[in-house]
């Protein structure tokens, strides 16, 4: 039997190999993780065989002759005879890392710890310490100095053994490269970008270098390798849907450092500067350490005991005067299902309203929306790792290097290697320089532009016929409005080239599979909702939908956003998406809450808004969600949220929003409290507390259950598995998702009864059985036809790497220090036209407000666009951004925002929380 | 190596290459300048790391060259010659130390005093004339060598016109591809680089790869001390070389041929040069050769001072613009080569003899030389021989012949002679007799043919110092890969020095032990066939070399 099969001999021991198996890899998998020692080798690296030392003996008959070959790059020959551990290859390791020995500090070699110095524990499993170095002294590099130039980043390259694992990670990893070799032979030695220092480098402090080093030469301040941490917990990043595993270590229950898990399917080895470094917020001392209570106009700090009963006499008296639609809540995308399924649960069952949201709203509302209506499911179709099958990659809207870095990472390796990649942006995003095809439209005219592409799929005749005929409908319709476009027109509007586009669709709708990822660039904008359903109707069109590497990929914002909507907490749909104005559902929510559950959809945040400035909402609950900085047009946010007669928020830190609260409660962070997210690929991965939650704070699952009890529902205390149980019981693709069964690397929902997971859905047909084609016209923004005339520039708002939202959490780490402010980046014509230089303070105005902001001069935006952040509050760029709202899911469009500008000598805004509430937006 | 600036350098090829404008650069002012690297690393969508640590790697790029205006030749033959210091000398006379530099060697073993000047290179009296040079009134400085053979003329017949070369290439398209391959396969021809390798082999792996693009490369890397039989052949008979890429690329579905020159060779720069656009004038370059749907260009490219590229892997690095670091192996080349791309890397010499084949058939090549090294193969004398020079020789035949009746015995008494460059072996004297010219005859006796330059050893040269040397060139071009090779030479170098200078002698297992690391621990043949030589001299020069042991 064995003879048919692929064997080669381990000992003189037969085992199966796997074609184009690598040595190590087949003697890894048949004698255990460390079958010989390794130095250059690492998990999420290509073989490079500089070390040597993973040498073995290779005979093609038994007991015939030998040769020594590196077993990480030595594909292995059929029926060959491997020694591992003949006297020759012993002498031959313990030689080499003699050499190696010989350059290396004999005073860090003292003090390394074998279990995460590789260098020390390979030495010593050769038998060999410094006093068996048998050379003389001679040229060595022990001078070299260390590098402390960087927030997070450090090097200290007298002990660098010269193995590029840091230059590898730096490339192959990442994809930055900014380490490399400098010189060669024995004086080589790692710079980084032409020989600066960290921060002068184009870094991106992903730290996979640091992670990928065997002797602490390349670090960090955290020195994540080599600290001697006392435990390790695994759970999953807080600062984006990509949804990272982290492993947390600690000492003496405090956090020490993160580093990724290797064997995580999400990010293998891999995640970023915030998931890895920017943990420190969670013990600053600007944390909420006490429940707070507005007493005659200042925050004081009250008893657990007193907040909530002063919440509960309130919203009592409000719902026996108003009723329960005069109360809303705002769950938080940053907490875990379970937490969000509880506040949904608490408003709707408690309360009586379907007065709940989620940042959603602000975000990917009308992805869902859109994608419910083409499809039936308003998530992901694939997964991230599909990345690795498709040919053709199209990024609209979104700019996943900054926004979802391993993401883009991931892309970015794919479209430097020569992946065909679309780009659709208005911005030149860090992907548009690798991307074949890259449309740079006016803001606001992503539904002209791919209508266009749409066009030129059809005029080109490359529809995939079968698949629009046997799995789709609405078809007809929707071709008839392709059909009869307006081309010169469409070409105008958008201000890019057909030529370009009908490239771009040819390649999209040629590939052999062709996946989308869209952001918010797609669905912040009054057709947010439209274009979704063109991007459905993109994958439907070419059949790109049901099989690996194609389908329509949503890069879900917030780490849980996924899951918030998942629960239910939006004002339509109640856990699970089911419809809470159908009667039926409506009983089996009254059935399953025993409680007295409405029918009515209830409203969405910009109408909580409407409906506080108008009065009628008295009483608002904000979980983790900075409204003032974040939401559209700061002031009118101020003046809702000031009209109501309670604010309730709980938080981490005073932020903007919880500096106007009457109430405000200390929450706890991710890294406090257990539970589970869904990221964007659906997948459900646990999340699991590392420490306890800080003295005074609470996991906010169990401040939320702690005011259901008070209010005299019988909720049993926060836990995440039984929370989970109840929740599988009600969101039908959570069936069979229990906490114990989750493992390392979670479940893709729909997760049915047998507990299996879903890479891929709709694969034999759609959730709502055909898949459906909408045609819609572009229609001009009403920000524009309204204020075009007199604010000429349009302005859209974007993310940086370094931080998130609204900086409340990434703001208070290094990444501070990295990333200072917001910055206007500006086309140099139009900053010519106006007076103003690099650097200047510019006045933009809208039809608002206005903000001051310095000037960046880039060729990034073309003339009449410009592009900022808001994730500084000294800025509130919100103070300027429109009112105008998706038609079909009211998510508001914060990237068409018409301004003008000026130069100004600008002044910083004083920061709400230093000066209270009565100077915000001032 | 880098999958990714493969990519990405490929993304521009090789009309607009990457390496090509880096040294173009560096030649301003001896390194390229900082916002330059930048500027290109920009537009190549790289790292600005990546020019930055590529420039660094290369002696006529790095930053220490900059302002070097001539380099003494520092090569082996030079050095047991003796000539150099006195060259040192006299160029100190009219330049500051630090516009004198190194360069490792010039191929002018045979008349020794070598430098190069402002992108000349000269030797022999030429050192007598610096104050002509150095005014720039171009003396006739070039250099003459004796080139003769013994046997059928495959690469020092006439040099072939581009005329002929036309009509030549006129049957090869007329006979077709398939001819063509089993005509190379017939010749039984092995590369010529050194590891003997089975041209057809590579030839026939990379046809049947499927590509829509693929690549030809021309090693003519030639870096072994001693050899200049690549510089004779491109710089006297560039016609056959282009021929032999050509024709490979034909074979093999390639459009493109790429001519690595080492930039210690200048001249052979520019005969190249000349001879591609000779061929452009007779419709033999570009778009449809000879009017057939066949394309081919070449693209003649200067290095810039680094023995390692070649090493076929380094060398396709290096053409991308990437630190020439040695590549893992498998991929091999002709699976994915130059920008990732199938390609075929080859000889300067193994090329050369491609027209021969062709025009002779293939199996009337395979029967010059022995059953196993058919054809015939160049060798070069160094100065200590009566008749320095270039020599065709079938393989095969008498070493003893070659050096005593072609080469005329030697000047002065010589002890050993160095063949195959500093990773080939060190043939005492009195073995000589009992070599052939072969692959297999050198082998089996412990030795190696290589490249088959030759250095003699004289007498009065010490073997000590001669190991040092290898050691030290070892270490002065090791790529810093691997750790045997890059530490280990240096350690090496360190204990040779050493044991001569009043320092520790010499702990004969712990140089045994690092002769061994080197030779199978080493990535490539730099660190792997360094101790060859010096073991060659271990076991037959015990009584001169055991007092530097302890």
């Amino acid at each position: 039997m064995l003879e048919t099969k692929n064997i080669a001999y381990i000992n003189n021991k037969p085992f199966e190999y796997e074609n184009g198996e690598m040595i190590l890899s087949f003697l890894r998998r048949n004698m255990g993780p460390e079958p010989v020692p390794t130095l250059c080798d690492a998990p999420n690296l290509e073989p490079f065989g500089s070390c040597r030392v993973c040498s073995v003996e290779v005979a093609l008959d038994k007991d015939g002759s030998t040769r020594v070959q590196a077993s990480c790059h030595t594909p292995i020959t059929a029926g060959s005879y491997i020694y591992t551990h003949t006297d020759k290859m012993k002498r031959l390791r313990k030689n080499i890392v003699e050499l190696v020995l010989t350059d290396y500090p004999a005073d860090k070699f003292e003090t390394d710890n074998p279990k995460s110095n590789e260098l020390k524990k390979v030495a010593m499993g050769v038998g060999l310490d410094m006093a068996g170095v048998r050379y003389s002294p001679g040229e060595n590099h022990f001078h070299r100095n260390g590098d402390s130039s960087h927030p997070y980043m450090r090097s200290h390259l007298a002990s660098c053994i010269n193995c590029f694992r840091c230059v590898r990670a730096c490339d192959e990893v990442q994809g930055e490269m900014v380490l490399t070799m400098e010189g060669r032979g024995f004086d080589s030695k790692i710079v980084k970008g032409m020989g600066q220092n960290f921060m002068e480098s184009d870094c991106v402090s992903c730290g996979a270098c640091s992670q990928a080093c065997p002797t602490g030469a390349i670090s960090d301040v955290f020195e994540s390798k080599t600290n001697d941490a006392d435990a390790t917990t695994r759970t999953v990043c807080t600062y984006c849907g990509v949804g990272c595993n982290l492993d947390v270590a600690t000492k003496n229950g405090e956090i020490i450092s993160i580093t990724a898990p290797y064997d995580a399917e999400v990010n293998q080895g891999h995640t970023c500067l915030k998931g890895r470094y920017a943990f420190k917020f969670y013990d600053h001392h600007e944390r909420l350490r006490s429940p707070m209570i507005r007493k005659n106009g200042n925050l004081e700090e009250v008893s657990w005991d007193e907040a909530y009963s002063f919440m509960v006499d309130k919203m009592n008296s409000v719902k026996s005067e108003f009723g329960p639609d005069a109360i809303a809540g705002i769950s938080s995308a940053r907490c875990t299902n379970e937490e969000n399924y509880l506040m949904q649960k608490f408003i709707r069952a408690v309360i009586g309203t379907n007065n709940i949201d989620c940042c959603a709203r602000v975000c990917h509302s009308p992805t869902a929306l859109g994608m419910q209506r083409s499809f039936g499911t308003g998530a992901a179709t694939n997964s991230v790792k599909d990345i690795k099958y498709t040919d053709c990659m199209l990024i609209i809207g979104a700019n996943p290097t900054d926004a979802h870095p391993v993401t883009g990472a991931k892309m970015k390796q794919a479209a430097m290697k020569g992946v065909t990649m679309i780009v659709i942006d208005p911005r030149e995003i860090e992907l548009a320089r690798y991307a074949e095809h890259f449309l740079q439209l006016r803001p606001g005219t992503n539904v002209a532009l791919l209508n266009m592409m749409l066009y030129y799929i059809v005029s080109e005749g490359l529809e995939d016929k079968q698949f629009i005929e046997t799995r789709t409908e609405g078809y007809d319709d929707f071709v008839r409005g392709i059909k009869a476009l307006d081309i010169d027109k469409m070409e105008e509007i958008t201000g890019v080239e057909r030529e370009k586009v009908k490239a771009a669709a040819i390649a999209y709708a040629t590939a052999p599979n062709a996946m989308s990822f869209h952001g918010l660039g797609v669905t912040e904008h009054s057709q947010g909702t439209f274009t979704v359903q063109q991007i459905a109707d993109l994958a439907m069109i070419t059949g790109n939908i049901g099989r690996p590497g194609v389908g329509v990929n949503p890069l879900r914002g917030q780490n849980n956003v996924q899951g918030a909507a998942d629960m239910g907490a939006q004002p339509h749909q109640g856990a699970g998406y089911l419809d809470v104005t159908n009667p039926q559902i409506n009983q089996l929510y009254i059935d399953f809450y025993k409680a007295d559950v409405p029918m009515r959809s209830g409203w969405k945040i910009p109408e909580m808004f409407d409906a506080a400035i108008a009065g009628k909402l008295k009483v608002m609950w904000i979980i983790g969600e900075d409204v003032v900085q974040t939401d559209p047009n700061t002031n009118k946010v101020i003046k809702a949220l000031s009209n109501l007669d309670m604010l309730v928020v709980q938080e981490l830190f005073m932020t903007e929003t919880a500096a106007m609260a009457d109430v405000v409660l200390p929450g706890a962070s991710f890294l406090e409290k257990s539970g589970t997210f869904t990221n964007g690929e659906r997948r459900i991965q646990r999340v699991k507390a590392v420490v306890d939650p800080i003295p005074g704070a609470k996991a906010d699952g169990q401040i939320v259950v702690d005011v259901m009890q008070r209010m005299d529902y019988d909720q049993p205390d926060y836990a995440p598995d039984t929370m989970l149980e109840e929740i599988s019981q009600i969101v039908p693709f959570f069936k069979g998702v229990k906490w114990d069964e989750l493992g390392d690397n979670g479940k893709q929902w729909p997760v049915p009864e047998d507990g299996s997971s879903s890479e891929i859905i709709h694969i034999e047909e759609f959730k709502r059985g055909k898949g459906k084609f909408f045609y819609h016209d572009w229609r001009e923004s009403a920000e524009i036809v309204e204020h075009g005339d007199e604010f000429p520039y349009i302005i859209t708002t974007n993310r940086e790497l370094e931080h998130y939202n609204c900086g409340a959490m990434t703001r208070r780490t290094g990444n501070g220090e990295i990333l200072t402010e917001d910055i206007l980046l500006i086309n140099p014509k139009d900053a010519a036209d106006n007076g103003i230089k690099d650097g200047d303070m510019t006045c933009v105005i809208s039809a608002r407000g206005k903000v001051d902001i310095k000037a960046r001069l880039t060729d990034e935006v073309k003339p009449g666009v410009m592009s900022t952040t808001f994730h500084f509050p000294e800025i509130m760029v919100n103070i300027i951004t429109s009112d105008v709202h998706d038609s079909e899911a009211k998510c508001p469009e914060y990237k068409v925002v018409a301004v003008k500008i000026r130069k100004s000598k600008g002044e910083k805004r004083i920061l709400a929380e230093e000066h209270g509430k009565e100077l915000v937006g001032v | 190596m880098s999958e990714n600036l493969s990519a990405l350098s490929g993304r521009k090829g090789l009309e607009n290459n990457l390496f090509e404008r880096m040294v173009e650069n560096a030649k301003l002012t001896g390194t390229p300048e900082n916002p330059k690297l930048k500027a290109l690393a920009e537009e190549y969508l790289m790292g600005d790391a990546v020019t930055y640590g590529t420039a660094s790697f290369y002696d006529f790029m790095k930053k220490e060259h900059e302002g070097v205006k001539a380099h003494v030749c520092n090569g082996s033959a030079c050095l047991v010659a003796g000539t150099q210091a006195k060259v040192k000398e006299k160029l100190s006379n009219f330049l500051k130390p630090e516009e004198i530099g190194y360069m490792c060697c010039l191929g002018r073993c045979h008349e020794n005093s070598a430098f190069n000047y402002s992108e000349t290179n000269y030797s022999g009296d030429a050192i007598n004339h610096l104050d002509e040079i150095l005014s720039n009134s171009n003396p006739a400085l070039a250099d003459n060598y004796t080139v003769d053979s013994n046997c059928e003329r495959v690469l020092t017949d006439l040099p072939m016109t581009a005329e002929e070369y036309k009509k030549l290439f006129a049957k090869v398209l007329e006979k077709g591809r398939d001819w063509a391959l089993e005509q190379i396969k017939d010749s039984k021809i092995r590369g010529r680089g050194g590891a003997g390798f089975p041209m057809h082999f590579k030839l026939n792996a990379c046809r049947n790869e499927s590509s829509s693009q693929k690549f030809i490369v021309c090693n003519a890397d030639e870096g072994d001390p001693g050899a200049y039989s690549d510089r004779y052949l491109l710089e006297m008979q560039p016609m056959l070389v282009l021929f032999g890429i050509m024709t490979a690329g034909y074979i093999v579905g390639a459009n493109y041929g790429a001519v690595y020159i080492r930039g210690e060779y200048p001249e052979s720069v520019q005969v190249m040069s000349e001879a591609v656009a000779a061929l452009d004038s007779v419709g033999m370059h570009g778009e449809n050769i000879n009017g057939t749907d066949f394309s081919f260009k070449f693209k003649i490219i200067e290095g810039a001072g680094a023995y390692i590229c070649g090493e076929e892997t380094a060398l396709l690095s290096s053409l991308e613009g990437q630190r020439p670091e040695v590549r893992v192996r498998p991929p091999f080349p002709a699976q994915k080569g130059l920008f990732d791309k199938p390609t075929i890397v080859n000889n300067v010499e193994t090329l050369a003899a491609v027209p021969w084949i062709v025009k002779n058939g293939g199996e009337t090549y395979s029967k010059l030389g022995t059953e196993k090294s058919s054809g015939t193969k160049l060798v070069c004398l160094d100065s200590y021989f009566n008749k320095p020079g270039m020599y065709e020789v079938e393989m095969g035949s008498s070493f003893k012949n070659l050096v005593y009746e072609l080469g005329g015995g030697f000047k002065e008494p010589v002890k050993a002679v160095h063949v195959g460059g500093p990773l080939g072996g060190i043939v005492p004297t009195h073995k000589i007799d009992e070599l052939n010219v072969d692959f297999e005859s050198f082998a089996n006796a412990g030795f190696l043919l290589g490249h088959a330059g030759i250095v003699s050893v004289p007498e009065k040269f010490p073997m000590i110092k001669y190991l040092e040397h290898l050691f030290e060139f070892t270490a002065d071009e090791s790529c810093g890969k691997c750790f045997p090779c890059s530490i280990g030479s240096t350690r090496g170098k360190e204990m040779m020095e050493k044991s001569q200078n009043g320092g520790p002698k010499m702990d004969r297992e712990l140089l045994n032990d690092l002769l061994e690391t080197l030779e199978i621990g080493s990535l490539c043949a730099l660190g792997g066939g360094l101790p060859l030589g010096i073991k060659n001299a271990l076991e037959y020069f015990d009584d001169e070399l055991k007092q530097y042991f302890k």
